[in-house]
């Protein structure tokens, strides 16, 4: 047993830090871009000539066909200098593998390319209005009409969507079939007429995400991902497609060091907020349960690098992490105790409201990906065994 | 990147599982809470010594089975899971201590006669002052080891399986510093006082009334007793946590196992979401526990500079884990889970008085905080 990389992967460290600190100025720069989207795409453009996109796709793909542990220290490495996750991140994670393994040749090499580079933004087009957990239940239309799919429908939750000019989407396109087996995994232009989106408003007050509403949107059936009815289990395979989870810990261990820091300078009386027992008692808690979950995040690697598969073992590591990041976040907002409500740009403001942005976020990543309702479920069943509970599915 | 067990370490555990389950009754736990505490007799404790395991992490040439702390916890993983009396591993925390003194004589002679399964030897560190660890620790030891005799005086508590042990390695402050000396029970002015635990455990006070040790029974680390005294009290943490571990893991299999049998409104009580999300729950706890463990044995074995933080956040976590686990326990079996013939109470009793023992949740976050909350910058 040990918790040792190679020196290669030591190596490979070292190259990503040194390139890291030679190009941190352009990262700065995002922050201050006129254009912002154009300065990520930039970025992402950057890091990918570099070879650090793609980073374990294979060659014939534009990739790098690099290790899984090597894969780990990147992330590891862009985590740990804070570096904000690519524009293209959902496309890189979810659809890229899904071209790699069940496009057609013609299909990689039109859109491979422009995912790498952020040529092309991606969105995602899953849930809907009446299909969240139960996301086999969409009634998103796709009817095939000569070569062209006609699609009707409403998508809900889409990160990207104002900036995307494509989107994976999965339609019914076999409404008699079981819900299961009449979905289909198509990629529409998002400048095909009959697609609006509308941004939506969150609880938080960003606007991370959009509604895009489908009407009679034509889409080349050349651009269907797989078999027609085929989608489920292509998409689902790409869900499972969790990655170990550990640059999540180096995003939580930095959380904690920024609360740490604050609880520092934050007066309570003569004393500070890091003084009180209680505070004391609450960071230490955090502290093991980020050590947990890092040690968790080994586990799966080894599974992994073993060839074992990781079974439900990755909705442990989901669950876990979303309630851990949501106890950070409100235990930073507490900490600042009777100024926690000031609202930003108030006088007398804690951290420029960044406590709020952060508790809000914290709150959707017990949402989003899969609930930690449906987590609870996969953990039982799949895990262990218990028998399933009633539901239409 | 290697962060599973072993093929070796899976085959130990497995032959360890199928030989206690064998050899060692629930029911004699059962028996203890109205009797005498429970031990493990002498043809038993034989079989564990024929084993290897009594000095399972200790060196081959030692006599030991030359493996890890980790392979010791997986054992002792095992024992909690067979509600084994805590003697085995309060033996392997011994024999840890002892080889790693640095007299000569203590890993000849002691550690062969632990390994052999001819003397059991205990660790008598926490005294009656409302909390844990070698901080507290005021039994004195006297004299100077130059005159070569040191005199002990004092009260130690909750010195596990004392009724049984030939020798007490036992904590004390020997001019300002802590360290580790080795008593003899029968030694002259040494009374053993029984005591119980809520499972059924041996344990006991032990009084030292001006006992006479020569000074060759000082244990110490490169002339360092207090750096052994709390390396020491790391790994008999683990080994605790590794207990736990077992506790709560047996009690959820069992408890995952009676709801997919038991049939209430029509069907198994386990496709209802209050009982699965519950039992979900505790298997996120026991992995993460499982994770924590293995990281603090590695870290233990490899002496890293956050090894002892890593050891408080494996027990504080476990702590927690099998009381969380035993509880639900016994309300997830319903009526038949609060009566005496479940075993799901003695695990309870067990993670309880484990809980307790070494240092509880806040004890350790205290220790963590320690470490974290106060660092520069």
């Amino acid at each position: 047993m040990d918790l040792l990389f190679s020196p290669a992967d030591e190596q490979y460290r070292t190259r990503i830090r040194a390139w890291l600190s030679d190009n941190a100025g352009d990262l700065a720069l995002i922050a201050k871009a006129e254009d912002p989207l154009q300065a990520a795409r930039d970025w992402q453009r950057k890091m990918y000539e570099a070879g650090f996109v793609g980073l374990t796709w294979p060659k014939s793909c534009g990739g790098q066909e690099a290790s899984l542990t090597q894969q780990v220290v990147l992330s590891e490495e862009l985590a740990q200098a804070r570096i904000p996750h690519l524009i293209n991140g959902i496309a890189l994670t979810t659809l890229g593998p899904t071209l790699i393994q069940h496009g057609t040749e013609q299909q990689r090499q039109r859109f491979l390319p422009g995912i790498l580079s952020a040529k092309e933004i991606w969105c995602q087009g899953f849930s809907e209005p009446g299909a969240g957990s139960d996301l086999p239940s969409l009634t998103t239309r796709a009817v095939l009409d000569g070569d062209e799919f006609v699609v009707n429908g409403q998508k809900v939750w889409t990160s990207l969507a104002p900036i995307a000019d494509w989107c994976f989407l999965l339609a019914r396109t076999d409404p008699k079939a079981p819900k299961r087996e009449g979905i289909s995994y198509l990629l529409c232009d998002m400048k095909t007429p009959g697609v609006t989106v509308r941004p939506l408003r969150n609880a938080g007050g960003g606007f991370h995400f959009s509604e895009v509403f489908f009407e009679d949107v034509k889409i080349p059936r050349d651009n269907c991902v797989g078999e027609i009815n085929g989608g489920w289990k292509i998409a689902r395979s790409t869900l499972e497609h969790e990655r170990s989870g550990l640059s999540g810990v180096v995003a939580l261990e930095a959380n904690l060091e920024r609360q740490r820091q604050m609880a520092a300078k934050l007066k309570v009386g003569d004393k500070t907020a890091l003084d009180k027992p209680g505070n004391r008692q609450k960071l230490a808690q955090y502290w093991i349960e980020i050590e947990g979950l890092r040690h968790l995040g080994y586990r799966a690697l080894s599974d992994q690098l073993a060839g074992r598969p990781p079974g439900a073992s990755a909705s442990v590591g989901k669950l876990f992490s979303s309630r851990l990041r949501q106890k950070i976040a409100k235990t930073s907002l507490e900490l600042a105790g009777p100024l926690a409500p000031v609202a930003k740009k108030s006088p007398h403001v804690i951290e420029r409201g960044r406590l709020h942005a952060g508790y809000f976020d914290a709150l959707g990543y017990s949402i989003g990906g899969g609930t930690s309702e449906i987590m609870h479920n996969t953990i039982a069943e799949r895990i262990l065994g218990l028998p399933r509970s009633t539901r239409d599915d | 990147m290697d962060f599973e067990l072993s093929a070796e370490q899976v085959a130990m555990r497995d032959v360890a599982r199928n030989m206690l389950g064998e050899r060692w009754h629930p029911d004699k736990m059962r028996e203890a809470i109205d009797k005498p505490p429970a031990t493990i007799p002498t043809d038993l404790w034989a079989e564990l010594s024929q084993m290897g395991w009594l000095g399972v992490n200790c060196d081959e040439i030692l006599g030991g089975g030359g493996q890890d702390i980790l392979t010791a916890a997986i054992l002792v993983e095992e024992a909690g899971r067979a509600l084994l009396p805590s003697t085995f591993s309060t033996n392997l925390a011994s024999a840890w201590a002892i080889e790693n003194s640095a007299n000569q004589a203590h890993r000849d002679g002691l550690l062969t006669e632990l390994v052999l399964g001819n003397k059991r030897v205990t660790l008598a560190i926490e005294e009656n002052h409302g909390s844990w660890g070698p901080d507290t620790i005021e039994l004195n030891a006297t004299g100077n080891d130059r005159d070569d005799t040191l005199h002990l005086s004092g009260t130690k508590l909750l010195v596990p399986d004392g009724s049984t042990a030939d020798l007490f390695l036992v904590a004390a402050r020997h001019d300002e510093n802590l360290c580790l000396v080795a008593v003899d029970a029968d030694a002259q002015g040494v009374t053993v006082n029984a005591m119980k635990r809520l499972d059924g455990a041996d344990i006991v006070e032990l009084e030292l009334n001006d006992v006479a040790v020569p000074a060759s029974a000082l244990l110490q680390w490169g002339g360092d007793g207090e750096s052994l005294l709390r390396e020491v009290y790391s790994v008999f943490t683990v080994l605790i946590a590794a207990d736990l571990l077992g506790s709560a893991e047996v009690t959820l299999q069992m408890t995952s196992d009676y709801a997919k049998e038991r049939v209430q409104f029509g069907q198994p009580i386990g496709s209802f979401q209050a009982v699965s999300h519950r039992l979900a729950d505790i298997l996120v706890q026991v992995e993460i526990g499982r994770s924590l463990l293995y990281g603090a044995c590695l870290a233990l074995t490899e002496q890293r500079e956050e090894r002892h933080a890593l050891v408080a956040a494996a027990k504080s976590w476990l702590n927690e884990t099998a009381i969380d686990a035993t509880e639900a326990g016994v309300q997830l079996h319903g009526g038949i889970g609060y009566s005496w013939e479940l075993d799901v109470h003695l695990h309870l009793r067990r993670a309880r008085s484990n809980a307790a023992t070494l240092g509880d949740s806040d004890f350790h976050r205290d220790q963590i905080a320690n470490y974290y909350c106060d660092r520069p910058g």
